[in-house]
């Protein structure tokens, strides 16, 4: 497992693809989950409550990073892109949950929505953890998966 | 011979065109029933009805949009409200006033009016911050009825007059009236939203249960 790490991040650019898949999701995240605010001044908070929400946050980010830079890798080197597909079904439903209740997405899908939009809202709010580590456990199978079959179609096309 | 994916597509996107009618006109009936109860009460309504915490003469309000089922809301209310009370509020530079923008449920309605009907035994602030002391999850039936009661019943109001009170939805006009004035007026489109406004009409938006600091600096520079 180690050497398949090795033989993609050697690559300088797959690290910065990685960086910049990580970034790209995690600056949205915590904005919308209402850790990262930008007006009236720049604020950064994180609550005793939150941690855990934080943490997931980091962790989905850092999987989706790993798990799209991996395939994107794989998908050179052997043209199949099954997986990267997995990788995104996974990023989009860890980073559907925790949008508060009661921020800008959910209180406009309340008001076009009603009574549906305020049941899927509450629930995207109440289950946000169990979602959110449904997606990294999702995105970990996805790593291993796509770990696996680098190292041994790597064998087989050096 | 029709193609049975293309009838499958318009069969779906009958059922969602259905059910967007359904529930856009079911939240839209709750505006009606605002309209045909104020009228009905034929009385004026005005934002000066609403508690102040804090003193009346003081430079700066604080004007808190809120919902008591919103999460932030309790987050902002745990964690940084105190802050205020004890530098700003306690001190007199500055008032609190809480808008109620009820809109994550119907407990959300009901939730706001035992306030007001708190209020008129004179626990208006002590019911408010009972709500966000006991919140639990969304829509999850902590802000019934019966346990609305009962949270009046643990601060001794007298709760005969109060379940009075909630059952004539004495200030279901009230609430209605200060959710429209929030996404009017104030333009919320979430909550926590905090106007803060001085005396010479300077203002200050803060969306979002932002920590402290921001508040320090936003009323630093309107005092």
């Amino acid at each position: 497992m180690n050497n398949t790490f090795g033989t993609v991040y050697s690559n300088p650019s797959y690290i910065l693809i990685a960086i910049g898949i990580f970034f790209l999701l995690f600056f949205p995240l915590i904005t919308i989950s209402e850790f990262l605010f930008f007006e009236p001044f720049i604020a950064f908070s994180i609550y005793p409550e939150t941690i855990l929400s934080f943490l997931l946050i980091v962790i989905l980010s850092f999987f989706s990073a790993l798990a799209v830079s991996m395939n994107i890798y794989r998908v050179k080197l052997i043209k199949k892109t099954k997986k990267i597909g997995s990788s995104i079904i996974g990023t989009i439903i860890g980073a559907s949950a925790g949008a508060c209740s009661c921020g800008p997405i959910a209180f406009s899908i309340i008001t076009t929505f009603g009574t549906a939009g305020s049941i899927a809202s509450s629930f995207l709010s109440v289950y946000e953890i169990p979602i959110r580590l449904t997606s990294i456990g999702i995105l970990g199978i996805v790593i291993f998966v796509t770990t696996k079959s680098l190292s041994r179609e790597c064998k087989i096309n050096p | 011979m029709a193609n049975p994916k293309k009838i499958a597509v318009g069969v779906v996107a009958v059922i969602l065109v259905a059910a967007v009618t359904i529930s856009f006109s079911s939240y839209m009936s709750d505006f009606d029933n605002v309209q045909r109860s104020s009228q009905d009460e034929g009385k004026t309504i005005t934002l000066s009805d609403i508690p102040v915490l804090g003193s009346q003469t003081a430079t700066v309000t604080i004007i808190e949009i809120g919902d008591y089922q919103c999460p932030a809301c309790k987050l902002w209310f745990d964690n940084t409200r105190q802050d205020i009370i004890e530098n700003y509020i306690e001190t007199g530079k500055a008032n609190l006033v809480f808008i109620d923008m009820p809109f994550i449920g119907a407990d959300s309605i009901s939730a706001a009016e035992a306030t007001y009907c708190a209020n008129d035994q004179g626990m208006y602030w002590e019911y408010h911050a009972s709500l966000y002391q006991l919140q639990q999850h969304e829509n999850d039936g902590w802000a019934n009825i019966d346990r609305l009661t009962a949270i009046a019943f643990n601060l001794g109001l007298e709760t005969e007059q109060f379940s009075e009170c909630m059952n004539s939805k004495k200030y279901f006009s009230q609430i209605s009236f200060t959710k429209q004035k929030a996404s009017t007026d104030f333009e919320a489109n979430s909550t926590p939203t905090f106007i803060i406004v001085n005396t010479s009409g300077t203002a200050e938006r803060i969306v979002g249960p932002h920590p402290y600091s921001t508040f320090e600096k936003a009323l630093d520079s309107l005092l």
